[in-house]
Formats: structure tokens, C-alpha cells, sequence
């Protein structure tokens, strides 16, 4: 085999502090992502899992150059996000796109869908004025909308097609890159199916490299290549679907696998129940972040932080 | 965009008159008639002419241009800057928000009519000073109101769509935001309008606007305040014309505020209906801690009368789970509120009964009803952030809610409070009593919500997606909670939900909504292993599958209420569609030891 392709993205220790430190407050920062390493091939997709606060949506608006690392570096195609000159911004903008969990605040209420799908490519002049209609058109048919469709205002529409016509307004500058910040988790179950079927569809037609954050797990399962569990901005543990999810290593992921309400009678194994709530970001515990809530802790926990070997970062763990 | 003809028309005419006065066939304004003063109102001078013969209609119109212009003006170069300051402001931050928002402030502090004074003082009075004072003055107000604006929308994710789309911030400020805080911006420039004519008047009134002899309403007002024995016409002429203006302005602003929000204006409500009295002899049938027979929910929409909930019959036994599951319109939620009487003021119950413990509920007088909830019957909802009091202690509220059914309170029922507490699994429950609930995470807000709901022993907990907005560690603390409690109070529970996974987790039984009716209804571990509906089957099918292949979604989308099919309400989305589905609404039909279900063709699927 030869080397591999050069990812696509790749994040190299990428770390989000908070800082509260105005004129007049002085609160703790918080650190709501800590040293993570990623990287993400064209074509992939890899999911990224846990639970509010653990700062999946801030990771992914870092990898997006929405957000500034505090530390680290987010390389895009071999670009440095954060050295890129204003002009290699600008084009870089065009190549990766986000779609929203919130079908409601995602879409400006004051404006007609077509014209909020046309923003792309206006802003990016990738396509003459005269053929914008037509574009527009043709990308709320690979949605599953009607053409009529672009007069409306969100307002006239429903949560799944609110949630389609994001993804138009996201795949209208032809992405190699999307991020999809739990886009189904607002939807009606029958809605939800719908649309993983169609990111699934568009993944393969357009080649996009996908970052799926969810706290779902079966949705997880049903869509990715790999999954990296965060906690508390730390990856707890990360590799292949079927081996993480099938198998998990790390008492977080085990725990979380066991608390995720079953279909199955038969998939509904003993119950870990966590205790408590996770620590607030802004105190996190020392050592292993997870050990405050951890079944199997032990002393040597609290003393160092566990590194990530072998997708795992577990003193327990091998 | 549609406009409102009247306030537009009622304005325009205003302006229209303004404008044309020097091409209108009147007077001059200022050419006086001393013999005829005080004259009343005559075909020649339609008005009357005033204390020196001038006449009034001539003077009031000239007078509307001069007032007009001066508070069309005004407002208009504030509302001009203010949008700038204000946008710039809010949404570059830092240094730029000191420099544009923060020094307003400083403006804020004077007393306007002070400031007014102080200017015309120093500048002289007339028209050309009065815009440029009057203008600083309402300047503040528009900024505020615009950096107000920009702060709500400048953390919209559809502001970070157009980020990401690679807009400037030009862009964003012009396309993205300022629409979106294009109305409260209206109704500040009716206010600042219509508060211009005003001052303006008052400043005139007191010799520092407008200089005599030109008209303006504040100098007609002021002179016929001197001779108001004399001739109270006068004073009625121009307060009469301020007050029009004013009305117009504010009407066609709120005209204007409507129009450019696409989602048009929210419908309002009618009398109250009665429900019919209850037949005689008709009583539940198996005594079961709720029963719920034939409830049908009305609301009055502009398109007519809609049934969110029809025809709706359910029954929980003590001990027992009954799980209500659907997806959003479904109509779930509604049947909850309903049972519990608590049903938004736009909606009726129009039809069924709804008995709790044998006692007829629906038909209750509202004082009887209120001593009815919170305690043998309890509700606990989606979000305790909202449905919990920001402003008071857990403790507290906790207080309150056993307070209202005790007898008396004192130090007895505030060790129920704790005891409550810790039943629940706050940990540190006599300190976290004393924790207002913006202290609390989100799945200890909902365990005090549970605590509240249980303090009187109820009979029947109506849970309206509670876990909902939960993580999933949290969640399953949540349902193994409510689980124990269930088991060892013996109450019936209501569980609202649109997860099945988490309906298989605890329901006895489940009744399926679709579109406002129950399609089937059952024991919980035979609806899932062979659910006898389509829809029960589809929505099984759309949960994400173990095996890690996609789901298969459900075409289409639920029909609105007011736009049923004719028909069973799920046949345009059904896979076993057949002709007869389309030509009358299928009943509910007995298929089993207490499993029903609303399809023709449920034999095939036996």
C-alpha cells in the first residue's frame, strides 16, 4: 500500500479557553476544549459524541475557523486557519459549511428561503447573477423541495424541511467539508430518518468530509466511519464505529452505551448509572476529568491527566 | 408585503395636505383682519379667524407643514444615526460600543427640556435650531434600541450561517440584521415622531420654537390658551389637529411594524364555551386512578375551528405507566393540559369527560379544579428552567406547592421539604433547598420539579416530556427515579414522550398518537413486537436502527389540523393504502385483550 492521502483537516492539540476576564469581572476561565488531536480524511465521517458541555459544538466551530484555538493549530488542505491572509480566508469560507441544530433560529425569518440559499454563491460570485434562480432551484431539488419553494419565508415551513433547506444554504458553495452540529436531535423521529438519509446521500454524491456531533449514539452508529466521546473537552476515548461502539474500552463510553434507552430488550444490558452531574467546565476535577462520575476510579486518577493511547485515555485501560 | 390601507392613507393625506399648502387656494397666514377677530366659523373662514383676524384653517395647515417638517426631521436624522451607532456598536463590540453606545448615555443624563432650553438659548429659537436639539435628544433612544436588537440577533445561528458563508460584517449588519430589528426601530421612530410634534408645540408654546408670526400648532395653542373664555374654539382646532397626527403616525407605524413581519399577526380569542353536562349514568369502568373518554379539544383559528385532539380515550390504572407517544402536532401535550385544566387560553375542551379517581374533572368549577392540581393530580414538564420561578428558591416553591393543599404550614411541612429533597436524590438537600434554580443543572432542576409534583401524594403525574432535554446519563437517573416513585406511591403516570426507545424502557402501555387521535392503543411489549397500525410500524421503523443501518424515514409530513384528509388521517403517508382508507375516518377497534387499534386492514398485519 502506498502512504495514505494527506487528510483533509487535521487539529493539532487544539485547546478553547473562555476567558471572562472584562473590565470589571474577574470570573475563572473556562476551558471548554482541551488538547484534542484530529484529523479528518476527505470523504469521512467521523462523529463527535457527548453530552451538553463537553464542548463538541465549540470544537466544531474551531475546526471551522469560526472560533480562534486558544492553543493549538487547525490545518485546512495544508492552510494554517489562523496565519491564512484575509483573501485565502475568504476562499477557504467557501470550501467548508455548517449546518445548525435549531431548525427555528437557522434561518433568518426575514427573508425568503431562495434568497438565503443564494447567499453563497452571491458572496462568492460562483455563479452570474442570471443563473442564481436556477441554482437555487437545483439545490432545493437534491433536497427533496420544490422549486416553488424558494418565494417562501422559513416560518412557512416545517422542522425537517427547515432543517433541508439549511443543508441547501450549506451545500450551495459546493463544500469539501461540513459540519453538522446535531441536526436531526431537534426533529420528530420520522423526520430524523429523512434526514440522515439524505446527508448520508449527499456525503456520497458530493464526497464531503463530514463532522457529526450528536449526543445520540444510535444516530452516530447508523452514520460514521469513526467516533471520538468527549467529555468535560477531553477525548475520552476515539477510533473505529463498530470498534468503539460495539466494544467500548473507556468507562465514560460504557456508561454512556448503558444509559441510552433501547428498542431492543435484548440490547438493554445492566445499567451503569453514573452518579451526579458532570463538573462544571470552569473546575474541572484534577487528573481524569471523568473520575468525579467514574465507576472504577481509583486514587492514581486524580493524580494524572491520562494520555490517549491506542484511542483510549484510561489509567484503567491497558 | 401587505400593508394596511387606513393608517397609510390617513398619513399620506396629513402629508399630501403639508406639502401642497402653498399651491392651496388659501390665505396668507400671517395677513390680519383685526375688525373680524375672534369671527366665527363662516364660509369664507371655515375654522373662524383667530385674536387678530388671521385665519385658522390657513394658519393650522401652514402650521402642520412648519410642525411636520421639524418632527419628520428630527426623527428621522436620530433614526438615521441611531441605526448606525447602534449596529456598529452592537456588533463590532469592544472599544467601537464604548465609543458609540456608552456615550449616549452621557446624553441621557440631561434633562431633555432642559437641554432643548439651554440650546434654543444660545442658538436662538426657530425651525432651522429645533430639528438638530431635537434630533440629539431622541438620538439615544434609537441607538439603544438598536444595540438592544443587534445583541438578541447577532447570536442567532442564522448570523453565524452567513459567518460561515464567508459574509463581511457589512453584509451581516445590512442583510441579516438590521431587517430583523427593523420593527422595534419602527415603533421608536412613531414614538420620537409623534414625542417631536409634542415638543415641538411645547418649545413654540414657550416662545423658543417657532418665532411669531409664523404658524405653528404650539404658538396656535399658546395664544388660545390667552383668550380661551373668550373663544374655546380656538384651542380646539389645533389640539384636535395634534392629536390626529399623532393617532395616524402611531397607527401607521404599527401598520408598517406588522407588515414587514412575515409571519403576520396572532389570532385572538373568543368567549368562553360551556361543555355540555356529562349524561347521567355514565362513569368510568374500571375505577382506575385516570380515565380519559371521547376528549376533543377545539381552537378558533382565522381558518376556521381545528380539532388538535379528537375523540381521544385513555385509562391508567394505579401503579401504572401509561406512555403517550407521537411526534410534534400529534396532539400528546394538549391531552395532557386538558386532564389537567390548564389548556392555553386559545384553546376548549369541547366534548368528553376526564375522571380522576371517579370524580368528574373537566366539569369542575376552577376553584375546585385548582385544588385538584398539585394534588391528587400533578404535571411535571420539558423544561424546569422555565417552569420553575427564577426569582424563588427551590425550597420555597416546594413550600408553596404544599402550603396550597395543607392545612397550616410551620416547621413540619419545611422537613417535608427537605425529606422531599433528598427523596429525589438532591444531594445536600437542606442547602440546595436554599438555591434559587438558575444554581441548579439541569437534571437536578428536574428532580426539584419532581419534588414539587409529588409533595401531595398525587394520584395521577402527567410527565410532559421530561428527559427530553436531558443528557442521556442524566436522563436515565431521571426515569429510574420516577420509576421508584411510581412503584412505592402507587401513582398512575402519564408519560408524554416521542422516544420510543424510552417508551419500551417503562411503559406498561402505550396509546400511539397520529394527527390528534390515538391509532393504537396497548400493552406496551405487544404493540412493539406486533404493532397492529402502520404508523406504529413506520415510527418503529424510523428509530435509528442497533445494527448500524440507516432508518428508513416516514414520507411526507404530518397534515396540518386544518387541512385533514377526509379519510383516515395517516392513508397519504401510508404504505397499505387502499381505496376504502380514503372514503370514511376508520374507528378504533377492539383486536385484543386491551389492544385497539384505527385501520381497516389490522387483520393483515395479526
Amino acid at each position: 500500500m502506498t502512504a495514505a492521502p494527506s487528510p483533509l483537516l487535521v487539529a493539532e492539540g487544539v485547546t478553547r479557553r473562555f476567558g471572562a476576564r472584562g473590565l470589571f469581572t474577574r470570573a475563572r476561565p473556562v476551558q471548554a476544549v482541551t488538547d484534542v488531536w484530529l484529523s479528518l480524511g476527505r470523504g469521512e465521517t467521523v462523529g463527535l459524541v457527548g453530552e451538553s458541555g463537553s464542548g463538541k459544538s465549540t470544537l466544531g466551530r474551531m475546526l471551522l475557523g469560526l472560533l480562534p484555538p486558544s492553543e493549538g493549530q487547525v490545518w485546512f488542505d495544508g492552510v494554517d486557519l489562523a496565519r491564512a491572509t484575509p483573501a485565502e480566508r475568504r476562499a477557504l469560507r467557501r470550501r467548508m459549511q455548517i449546518v445548525f441544530q435549531d431548525p427555528h433560529s437557522s434561518l433568518d425569518p426575514r427573508r425568503t428561503i431562495g434568497a438565503q440559499i443564494a447567499d453563497g454563491p452571491t458572496i462568492h460570485a460562483l455563479v452570474p447573477p442570471a443563473e442564481r434562480r436556477a441554482r437555487v432551484e437545483g439545490l432545493l431539488g437534491q433536497v427533496g423541495l420544490a422549486p416553488s419553494h424558494a418565494d417562501r419565508y422559513p416560518h412557512e415551513f416545517s422542522g425537517g424541511q427547515r432543517q433541508r433547506i439549511g443543508i441547501a444554504r450549506a451545500l450551495a458553495t459546493n463544500p469539501e467539508f461540513l459540519v453538522a452540529d446535531e441536526p436531526v436531535s431537534a426533529l420528530d423521529v420520522s423526520v430524523q430518518a429523512q434526514v440522515l438519509a439524505l446527508l448520508a446521500d449527499l456525503r456520497s454524491r458530493f464526497g464531503l468530509a463530514l463532522l457529526f456531533i450528536s449526543h445520540d449514539l444510535a444516530v452516530v452508529r447508523s452514520l460514521c466511519d469513526r467516533v471520538v466521546v468527549l467529555y468535560l473537552g477531553r477525548v475520552m476515548e476515539s477510533g473505529p464505529v463498530a470498534q468503539v461502539l460495539e466494544a467500548p474500552r473507556h468507562p465514560y463510553t460504557q456508561a454512556l452505551l448503558s444509559a441510552a434507552p433501547s428498542l431492543e430488550a435484548s440490547r438493554r444490558r445492566t445499567r451503569i448509572l453514573l452518579q451526579g452531574d458532570p463538573p462544571s467546565p470552569s473546575a474541572p476535577p484534577s487528573g481524569c476529568v471523568f473520575r468525579t462520575r467514574c465507576p472504577v476510579a481509583m486514587p492514581a486518577c486524580a493524580e494524572t491527566v491520562p494520555a490517549l493511547v491506542d484511542g483510549v485515555a484510561c489509567l484503567r485501560v491497558g | 408585503m401587505r400593508l394596511r390601507p387606513a393608517p397609510v392613507a390617513a398619513v399620506a393625506a396629513i402629508a399630501v395636505l403639508a406639502v401642497a399648502v402653498p399651491i392651496l387656494p388659501l390665505d396668507n397666514p400671517t395677513r390680519m383682519e383685526i375688525a373680524h377677530r375672534f369671527a366665527a366659523p363662516s364660509a369664507a373662514h371655515w375654522l373662524g379667524q383667530d385674536e387678530y383676524g388671521r385665519d385658522v384653517l390657513t394658519r393650522l395647515l401652514w402650521g402642520a407643514r412648519v410642525s411636520l417638517s421639524v418632527a419628520a426631521a428630527s426623527a428621522g436624522i436620530a433614526c438615521v444615526l441611531g441605526i448606525l451607532l447602534g449596529l456598529v456598536g452592537g456588533f463590532l463590540r469592544g472599544i467601537v460600543e464604548v465609543l458609540t453606545v456608552r456615550s449616549m448615555d452621557v446624553v441621557l443624563c440631561f434633562p431633555p427640556l432642559l437641554l432643548a432650553l439651554l440650546v434654543v438659548t444660545l442658538l436662538g429659537p426657530g425651525a432651522g435650531t429645533l430639528i438638530p436639539v431635537l434630533a440629539v435628544l431622541y438620538l439615544p433612544g434609537f441607538v439603544r434600541v438598536v444595540y438592544a436588537g443587534v445583541l438578541t440577533v447577532r447570536s442567532q445561528d442564522y448570523v453565524e450561517a452567513v459567518r460561515a458563508l464567508g459574509a463581511g460584517p457589512v453584509r451581516i449588519m445590512g442583510r441579516t440584521i438590521l431587517p430583523n430589528i427593523a420593527g422595534p426601530v419602527l415603533v421608536q421612530f412613531s414614538l420620537a415622531a409623534a414625542s417631536a410634534v409634542v415638543l415641538e408645540s411645547g418649545l413654540s408654546f414657550l416662545g423658543l420654537g417657532v418665532v411669531p408670526p409664523a404658524p405653528s400648532w404650539g404658538l396656535m395653542i399658546g395664544a388660545a390658551r390667552a383668550t380661551m373664555t373668550q373663544s374655546p374654539l380656538l384651542l380646539l382646532w389645533p389640539c384636535a389637529a395634534l392629536t390626529l397626527t399623532i393617532l395616524a403616525m402611531n397607527a401607521l407605524c404599527d401598520a408598517l411594524r406588522d407588515a414587514v413581519d412575515p409571519h403576520g399577526v396572532p389570532a385572538r380569542r373568543r368567549g368562553a364555551v360551556r361543555l355540555p353536562a356529562l349524561l347521567p349514568g355514565l362513569v368510568p369502568t374500571r375505577g382506575p386512578a385516570l380515565e380519559v373518554r371521547n376528549l376533543t379539544v377545539a381552537i378558533d383559528t382565522p381558518a376556521g375551528v381545528i380539532h388538535p385532539v379528537r375523540d381521544v380515550s385513555l385509562a391508567v390504572g394505579a401503579g401504572e405507566t401509561l406512555a403517550i407517544v407521537g411526534e410534534s402536532g400529534s396532539g400528546k401535550s394538549l391531552t395532557g393540559l386538558a386532564v389537567l385544566g390548564l389548556l392555553p387560553p386559545i384553546a376548549r375542551v369541547v366534548q368528553g369527560a376526564a375522571w380522576v379517581e371517579g370524580q368528574e374533572v373537566l366539569r369542575l368549577p376552577e376553584p375546585a379544579r385548582r385544588k385538584l392540581r398539585g394534588g391528587a393530580i400533578a404535571m411535571i414538564f420539558q423544561d424546569p428552567l422555565s417552569s420553575l420561578n427564577p426569582v424563588h428558591r427551590i425550597g420555597d416553591q416546594i413550600h408553596e406547592a404544599l402550603l396550597a393543599h395543607a392545612r397550616r404550614g410551620g416547621e413540619r411541612l419545611r422537613q417535608r421539604v427537605v425529606a422531599l429533597l433528598t427523596r429525589v436524590g438532591i444531594p445536600d438537600p437542606a442547602a440546595r433547598a436554599r438555591a434559587y434554580p438558575h444554581e441548579l443543572s439541569g437534571g437536578m432542576r428536574q428532580r426539584a420539579m419532581i419534588a414539587m409534583a409529588i409533595a401531595n401524594d398525587p394520584r395521577v403525574l402527567i410527565a410532559d416530556e421530561p428527559t427530553t432535554a436531558l443528557d442521556v446519563t442524566i436522563q436515565a437517573q431521571v426515569l429510574t427515579l420516577l420509576g421508584d416513585l411510581r412503584r412505592e406511591r402507587g401513582m398512575g403516570v402519564v408519560f408524554i414522550t416521542h422516544s420510543l426507545p424510552v417508551v419500551a424502557e417503562i411503559a406498561d402501555r402505550v396509546a400511539v398518537m397520529y394527527a390528534g387521535e390515538i391509532v393504537e392503543q396497548g400493552p406496551a411489549a405487544t404493540v412493539f413486537a406486533k404493532p397492529l397500525h402502520p404508523y406504529t410500524s413506520a415510527l418503529l421503523a424510523s428509530a435509528p436502527h442497533e445494527d448500524g443501518s440507516l432508518p428508513d424515514g416516514i414520507p411526507g409530513i404530518v397534515p396540518l389540523p386544518h387541512e385533514l384528509p377526509p379519510g383516515c388521517a395517516f392513508a397519504p403517508r401510508c404504505r397499505h393504502r387502499i381505496p376504502d382508507c380514503d372514503a370514511q375516518r376508520p374507528a378504533l377497534v377492539e383486536t385484543g385483550e386491551g389492544h385497539t387499534s384505527r385501520c381497516l386492514r389490522w387483520r393483515e398485519f395479526a
